[in-house]
Parts: structure tokens; C-alpha cells; sequence
């Protein structure tokens, strides 16, 4: 389905689900729950969590739909609750475990130093459990906020307007932020695949 | 560099710099990676990263009884 008829069918099943219709609510939820879900495991990184976020992002768009003005797509709108439950629970969970991060990563510093050539098809050992447990490490390393951003443009594949509209922030902090992340996750993977001998 | 390449060229240019990047500035980035080893290698390196975590961390459906209970909560019927 084309992006603009997308969009269409989505005014449509939200205009009836503002009257109460329940169908047109159910099939709003269908529809874009697998999205939540996925966007929740990838910002919370585990399943329990991208349950709760998964479950408070629809009650909450239900309780906010007549709210909705269609001033952005409706998937959008949706997203920015979801990143917001997301990023809200982390917040909270740091504060229940009383960490406070005060050493975070060093971004000046990540410029690729002493970086070596990749081996094409690093991707042939993406099944092989040593090599997800380094992607996985260094993605649970990204700090939060930088994680959100990776996770909206270059996983969810949002356009630079949609993640500085969701996440509340400049289109140039965006841009940094995605390239902070980017770098970093590329440093620590580095790292873990030097540490396996996968690259020299 | 072949087309693919250039279109996740393309791609992770225009995320970082903007939508807005048109082609010639592209053909201008591609002119100098192929005459740069250091900035082909972070180049590489980047793409790649990118690459593996949009296969490792590909999109999974809803498990059915996750889906259950959502709809439960929400007080809504699946149909």
C-alpha cells in the first residue's frame, strides 16, 4: 500500500474510532501493534518491557484519539507516544535502581582511531550466537537517547522530521545524535569483534 | 562503486546530513571515498554497522498471547 492511501485509510479508521467506533479502534491497534511492539524491543531490549510498552501506548492513545488533530500522520502521533512510554520507563527504572549515570560515553573521542578494514559479509555470521551477543552488548551500551534516534532513523527508517518531531527535538540534534550513535555502536562492535578475532 | 553501493551511499549521507542532499553532492562524496583509504574504511565500516543491526534487529511479529492480553486490556475484540 502506497504511503498516501496509507495515511487515508488511517484518517478514516480514526475519524470512526473518535465516534466510538470499536471496530475501527480494534483495527487500529491490528495494525500497528506489531510496529510498538517492535519499537519497544528495541529501545527497552527485552520482552517484558516492550509488553508494558506495548500495552500503556495503546491505552493511552485511546484515552488521547479525540485529541488527535492531524497535524502529523497518525503513525507518527503514535510513535511519539510509544517513544515516550519507552524512554519514561527507563527513566523510571534508573531512578527504582538509584543509578545515576555520571560517566557517559565520550563522544569526542569516538573518531575511529587505529580503525581497521571490515571483511565484506560480516552479515554470513549474523546467526552464529557470539556474534549477536556482541551486537547486542554494544546496542544495550548506547545511552538511551541516542538509542531512540538510531532506533527511529535508521531502524524504523522515520525521516529526520518525523524523529525530531517525535523526540521533541531540533532536526540538527537529530542529525547529531544519529551520527554519535552510529559511530559508537561501530566503536564498541570493533571492540567486541577485535576482542573475537573476527576483525584484525 | 556499483549502484547498490551507491544507494547505501545515498542513504546514510542523506540521514546525516539531510533529505534535501541531491545527487551531485552524492557523486562528490563517492569521487572521494574511492580516492581516500582512511574515510573509505570509516565509511565501511559505518555502512556495515548499520547494515548488521537492520538484520540482527529485524522486525519480529507480535507473540499470540502478548496480543491476547493487549486486546484484553484494551478491552477490545480481535478481529
Amino acid at each position: 500500500m502506497k504511503k498516501d492511501s496509507a495515511i487515508e485509510l488511517d484518517t478514516k479508521l480514526v475519524e470512526s474510532a473518535k465516534n466510538g467506533d470499536k471496530v475501527a479502534l480494534s483495527e487500529l491497534v491490528t495494525k500497528y501493534s506489531p510496529k510498538i511492539y517492535n519499537l519497544g524491543m528495541r529501545i527497552m531490549r527485552n520482552q517484558e518491557d516492550a509488553e508494558d510498552v506495548l500495552q500503556e501506548t495503546f491505552l493511552k492513545m485511546i484515552n488521547k484519539i479525540k485529541t488527535f488533530r492531524g497535524d502529523s500522520a497518525f503513525y507518527t502521533w503514535l510513535y511519539r507516544i510509544g517513544t515516550n512510554v519507552a524512554l519514561g520507563k527507563i527513566r523510571e527504572k534508573k531512578h527504582i535502581d538509584n543509578f545515576v549515570s555520571v560517566d557517559g560515553p565520550d563522544f569526542e573521542n569516538i573518531k575511529g582511531a587505529g580503525l581497521s578494514h571490515w571483511p565484506d559479509h560480516l552479515d554470513d555470521q549474523i546467526e552464529k550466537d557470539f556474534f549477536r551477543e556482541c551486537l547486542k552488548k554494544a546496542m544495550d551500551d548506547l545511552p538511551d537517547h541516542y538509542r531512540a534516534v538510531f532506533v527511529l532513523r535508521d531502524l524504523e527508517n522515520l525521516s529526520t522530521r518525523e524523529a525530531a518531531s517525535i523526540l521533541n527535538i531540533s532536526e540538527a540534534n537529530v542529525k547529531v545524535r544519529l551520527m554519535r550513535a552510529r559511530l559508537f555502536l561501530r566503536d564498541q562492535l570493533a571492540h567486541h569483534l577485535r576482542c573475537i578475532e573476527v576483525i584484525a | 562503486m556499483n549502484k547498490r553501493h551507491k544507494e547505501e551511499l545515498a542513504d546514510l549521507v542523506k540521514a546525516q546530513l539531510g533529505e534535501d542532499m541531491d545527487a551531485d553532492f552524492i557523486d562528490e562524496v563517492a569521487k572521494h571515498l574511492e580516492e581516500c583509504p582512511d574515510c573509505k574504511i570509516c565509511y565501511d565500516s559505518v555502512r556495515q554497522t548499520v547494515k548488521l543491526y537492520r538484520v540482527s534487529e529485524s522486525e519480529t511479529g507480535v507473540p499470540d498471547q502478548v496480543s491476547e492480553r493487549l486486546f484484553k486490556v484494551l478491552s477490545l475484540k480481535t478481529h
